[in-house]
C-alpha cells in the first residue's frame, strides 16, 4: 500500500479549536479521521477527540485479524465512539452532554468506504473530477436534496443546524459508503465545514484534482481563511493520494506501507488521557477471561477439597 | 429491540460435554438450563443471551446479533465474564458456585451447580396461605437471613453486589441450606452504558435509589433488599415499592401492626434496613449482622386500644386500594 498524505488544522476568528484530526495505519490498511467539535455544549474538543481515539482504537484491534466487513466496522465503531462521549458525560455527571461531527475513511486492500455523522465531509476526486461526496446531515443540505435544479436554495442561515451528531442524548445517524476501487492518483480529502462553508465543491474539487496534497491541502486552507475573513470558522483538512505501488510518479513524502512489518501500528492520533475508555472484547481476549475464570474455579475448588 | 425472545435450546441439545435437559429459568441477561454432565450429575447452566441484543430462531444454535448490537453485546459479554470471575473466586455455601465455564455457539456459558429445593418466595406463598398469625417463626427468619447474610458478606468483599435480593432469589435446598442465586454485576455494568439497557429491578425489593441514575449503589442498596425480604417473611408480603414509599411512607404504620407478634427488636432492625436514606441504613452486612444475631431477651411490646383504633381506621381507607399482590407477582421489570 502506498499514498501520500497531508492535514492541517488551522484556527479561524475562533477562540479555540475544536477540530481534531489524524490518521493511522498497518501495512493493509489505512484509517483517516475527522472530527469537528460542536459549539453550544460542553467540552467538543473532548468529544472529537474521544471519536477520534475509540476509533482508531478499534481499528487498531481489528486490523490485527483483518477486517472482515469494513462497512460494519465503521458502523459499529461509529456507534462505540458515540456510546463512549455518553459514557464520558454520565462519569463526570455533566448536565449536558460534548457533541460532534465524525467522518472516516477506511482503507483497506485497494478499496475505500467511509463513514460519515454530521457536516464534516469527505470529498473523493478521480481525474480531476469530484467522484463522490458526503451529505451533510443539515437540514440544508437535505431540503435541497428536495428542491428542484434550479430553484432557489436554502437561506445560508440555517447551515449550522444539524439533526444529527455523536454524543446528543438521540442516537446518531450516519452513512457508510463504499466500498469503492482506489486507482493510481485517487484522492480522498476530509475537511470540516470551515473549508467547504467558504469554498465551493468545484473550487476543492479544482485544487485537490490538479495538485499534489501537500499542496492543495495548504492552499485551500488559506484560501479558505482569506475568504471568510476575520469571521472564520476553524479549517482542518486531511487528504490522501492512493498511488499504487508500481506507479511512475514519485511524490515527496509518501507513506509506504510494504516495507513496514506485521503487527505494527503507526498513528497520529493521540492514544489514552482520557478516562474510562470502554476497550471491545475481541477474540483473545474472551479467550483469555474463560481462561482466568476456570482458573480461578480450578483454585478454589481446590482450596474447599484441601 | 426485538420484540421476539430469542428461542431456549432444545432438550437433548449437547453443548461442551453436558446435555440439556430442560429450560428452568429466563432473564434479561439469558437463560437457564438444567443439564447433565458426562458423569451424569446434574448442573444448571446458564447461556449469555441477552434478550434485547439478539436473536435465535427455535432449534437454531447460534443467536444472531446485528452489527449495531454487536459492541453493546460484547460489553454485557464482559459484565458476565465480571460474574463468572467473582463467583469463581467465592467457595461459600450461601453462594451459588461456579463449576465451569466454556464457550461454544458464539456465546459463552457458565455452569452451576443445580440445587434442588424452591425458593424462599414459595415458602412465604405456601406459609402464608396457612392463614396463621406469623407467616415464619421469628427464630426462623433470623437463623435464614444469618446464613445469607454471610454469603453476601462474601460477595461484598469481592467488590460485587447482587442488586437484585428478593425471595425468588433466596433458594432453600432440600437439605435444609439457604443460597444466594442469580448474580446480576451484569445489571450494574450495563446500566452504566447509558441508554440501551437499564438495570432490572423489582418493585418492593429495589432500594429508591435503583429507580435513580445518578445516584450510588453500595452493600445499602442490596441491604435495602434484605430488608424487605425479612418484610416479606413477617406479613407474608412484599413492602410498597421505594417511589410510592417517598410520596407518602406507610412501612412503620405496616410494621406497628406485627407488634407484639415479632419482637420489637426485629421491627425495629426492618425500619433500619429500609431506610429510604441510603446514609440511614446499615452501612455494612457486618452492622446488621451483629444486630440480627443479637441474643437476649426479646421485648414484644403489644399495641395500646389507641392505637389499635388508629390503625383500624387506617386500615379502613387504605385497604379501598390495596394492591393485593403476591410475592410472586411483582416480576422484575425495566424501568421506563
Amino acid at each position: 500500500m502506498k499514498f501520500s498524505v497531508f492535514q492541517i488544522s488551522r484556527r479561524g476568528g475562533r477562540g479555540t479549536n475544536e477540530d481534531r484530526m489524524g490518521y493511522c495505519y498497518t501495512r493493509d490498511a489505512a484509517l483517516f479521521l475527522l472530527a469537528d467539535g460542536m459549539g453550544g455544549h460542553p467540552e467538543g474538543e473532548v468529544a472529537a477527540q474521544l471519536a477520534l481515539q475509540v476509533v482508531s482504537a478499534a481499528f487498531q484491534q481489528e486490523t490485527k485479524t483483518g477486517i472482515k466487513d469494513p462497512r460494519a466496522f465503521l458502523a459499529s465503531s461509529i456507534l462505540l465512539a458515540h456510546r463512549q462521549i455518553l459514557s464520558y458525560a454520565a462519569s463526570k455527571n455533566m448536565l449536558d452532554t460534548p457533541r460532534t461531527t465524525f467522518v472516516a475513511a477506511l482503507i483497506q486492500g485497494d478499496s475505500v468506504c467511509w463513514v460519515h455523522c454530521g457536516d464534516s465531509r469527505l470529498y473523493m476526486v478521480r481525474d480531476g473530477e469530484m467522484l463522490a461526496r458526503t451529505r451533510d446531515h443539515s437540514y440544508m443540505e437535505q431540503r435541497q436534496d428536495e428542491v428542484p435544479p434550479g430553484a432557489k436554495t436554502g437561506d445560508k442561515t440555517n447551515r449550522n443546524v444539524l439533526f444529527t451528531c455523536l454524543g446528543s442524548p438521540a442516537n446518531p445517524v450516519f452513512d457508510v459508503m463504499g466500498p469503492i476501487n482506489l486507482q493510481q492518483s485517487d484522492r480522498i480529502l476530509l475537511c470540516s465545514d470551515g473549508l467547504w462553508s467558504a469554498l465551493s465543491d468545484v473550487e476543492i474539487v479544482y485544487d485537490l484534482g490538479l495538485k499534489q496534497v501537500a499542496r492543495a491541502v495548504p492552499d485551500l486552507v488559506d484560501k479558505a481563511l482569506e475568504k471568510a475573513g476575520a469571521s472564520s470558522d476553524n479549517v482542518t483538512v486531511i487528504a490522501m493520494e492512493w498511488e499504487t505501488p508500481d506507479g511512475f510518479e514519485e511524490t515527496r513524502g509518501s507513506v509506504t506501507t510494504d516495507s513496514i512489518n506485521d503487527g505494527v501500528f503507526a498513528s497520529t492520533v493521540q492514544a489514552g488521557g482520557v478516562e474510562g475508555l470502554v476497550e471491545d472484547l475481541d477474540d483473545e481476549a474472551i479467550e483469555r477471561s474463560i481462561a482466568e475464570i476456570n482458573e480461578a474455579i480450578r483454585r478454589t475448588a481446590a482450596r474447599r477439597n484441601s | 429491540m426485538s420484540k421476539v425472545k430469542p428461542a431456549p435450546l432444545s432438550p437433548e441439545t449437547q453443548i461442551g460435554g453436558y446435555r440439556v435437559v430442560r429450560k428452568v429459568a429466563a432473564g434479561g441477561f439469558g437463560v437457564v438450563y438444567l443439564a447433565i454432565d458426562p458423569e451424569g450429575q446434574q448442573v444448571a447452566i446458564k447461556e449469555y443471551l441477552p434478550a434485547s441484543l439478539v436473536a435465535r430462531a427455535p432449534g437454531e444454535l447460534l443467536p444472531q446479533v446485528s452489527t449495531e448490537k454487536l459492541s453493546l453485546y460484547r460489553l454485557g459479554l464482559k459484565s458476565f465474564f465480571e460474574e463468572g470471575r467473582s463467583l469463581a473466586q467465592i467457595s461459600h455455601p450461601s453462594v451459588v458456585s461456579v463449576l465451569n465455564f466454556f464457550r461454544e455457539n458464539e456465546t459463552v456459558y457458565m455452569v452451576m451447580n443445580y440445587l434442588e429445593g424452591a425458593s424462599l418466595q414459595d415458602f412465604i406463598i405456601t406459609a402464608r396461605d396457612q392463614k396463621q398469625q406469623k407467616v415464619f417463626r421469628e427464630s426462623t427468619i433470623r437463623s435464614l437471613f444469618d446464613e445469607i447474610l454471610r454469603g453476601l458478606r462474601i460477595v461484598h468483599q469481592h467488590k460485587m453486589l447482587h442488586l437484585d435480593i428478593k425471595p425468588a432469589n433466596i433458594f432453600i435446598t432440600d437439605d435444609n441450606r439457604s443460597v444466594l442465586i442469580d448474580f446480576g454485576a451484569a445489571r450494574e455494568v450495563l446500566s452504566k452504558e447509558g441508554n440501551f439497557i437499564r438495570p432490572m429491578y423489582t418493585p418492593g425489593f429495589a432500594a429508591p435509589e435503583m429507580y435513580r441514575r445518578d445516584a450510588a449503589m453500595g452493600p445499602w442498596t442490596d441491604i435495602y433488599a434484605i430488608g424487605a425480604c425479612i418484610y416479606a417473611c413477617m406479613q407474608g408480603y412484599p413492602p410498597n415499592e421505594a417511589p410510592q414509599r417517598l410520596e407518602k411512607d406507610r412501612l412503620t404504620t405496616a410494621l406497628a401492626r406485627l407488634r407484639g407478634v415479632y419482637s420489637d427488636n426485629l421491627i425495629e432492625v426492618v425500619e433500619w434496613t429500609m431506610a429510604l436514606d441510603p446514609l440511614s441504613r446499615p452501612q455494612s452486612v457486618f452492622a446488621l449482622q451483629k444486630e440480627l444475631s443479637r441474643e437476649g431477651e426479646r421485648r414484644y411490646t403489644k399495641l395500646s386500644m389507641a392505637e389499635k383504633m388508629r390503625l383500624q381506621f387506617d386500615t379502613m381507607v387504605a385497604d379501598t386500594k390495596k394492591s393485593v399482590k403476591s410475592v410472586t407477582g411483582a416480576p422484575a421489570v425495566r424501568q421506563k
